[in-house]
């Protein structure tokens, strides 16, 4: 059965009271329900604890994680399925990538390699250890 | 023939119309992102509304997106419905 597959972004809030390690939990029950189904992550970019416009069930605070992967339709109704069970996220935004959103992606990510770059090897040169890393440590 | 022009009114005087471009289309911006809150926030009033593109000056076209990632934007509280100084 061949699907046809679009890119998605989802962006959620979590419970900002949590500790990091119960946040990374709820962004790995995210990513799994995506992967479990038949999408493919592409990017996961954590915004961090922001101040909300407006309180969400009485919290003024959250941590803003965005997602972009790439899915057919059926894992969405799983996705959505997760956030509603899901009690430490507050919010959650689907929204389908279209030829414009990713056309002006490409064309930022064309842009800021030369600022990007530096500021990686600079990251790793300080001694600091990258969150994610593709290489296995002992390489 | 001669036709007498019409009498130039005050406020023609006062306010000399200065012809208004899109910002977008100035920019030659294809997507206008939700997530940039910090350029939404432009476009909407003190009290959290959205600014008419007649006020703006924002094309059709980009005053739909704009629109659509205002509110985008409020779903995520990264902006407000209603600013905390009107509540």
């Amino acid at each position: 059965m061949s699907t046809i597959s679009k890119t998605y972004e989802t962006t959620f809030i979590v419970n900002a009271s949590l500790d990091d390690a119960q946040v990374e939990a709820v962004i790995v029950r995210v990513q799994e329900t995506i992967t479990k189904n038949g999408g493919t992550i592409k990017a996961v970019n954590k915004w961090g604890r922001k101040r909300l416009a407006y309180a969400i069930n009485k919290r003024t605070n959250g941590f803003y994680v965005n997602i972009e992967f790439e899915a057919p339709g059926t894992v969405l109704a799983h996705l959505e399925r997760a956030y509603q069970l899901d009690e430490m996220v507050l919010r959650n935004l689907t929204i389908v990538l279209d030829r414009k959103a990713l056309a002006a992606r490409a064309a930022a990510l064309a842009a800021t390699p030369v600022e990007e770059k530096p500021a990686a090897a600079a990251s790793t040169a300080g001694g600091r250890e990258p969150l994610f890393t593709e290489e296995p440590k002992n390489a | 023939m001669f036709t007498p022009r019409r009498p130039r009114r005050d406020r023609d005087n006062q306010t000399p119309r200065k012809k208004r471009t899109c910002r977008f289309c100035d920019a030659k911006e294809v997507y206008i992102d939700y997530k940039d809150e910090k350029r939404l926030q432009r476009f909407v009033t003190e009290q959290g509304k959205i600014i008419p593109k007649r006020i703006t000056g924002t094309c059709a076209k980009h005053q739909r997106q704009l629109v659509s990632a205002i509110k985008r934007a409020r779903h995520l509280a990264l902006l407000p419905f209603v600013s905390d100084a009107i509540r």
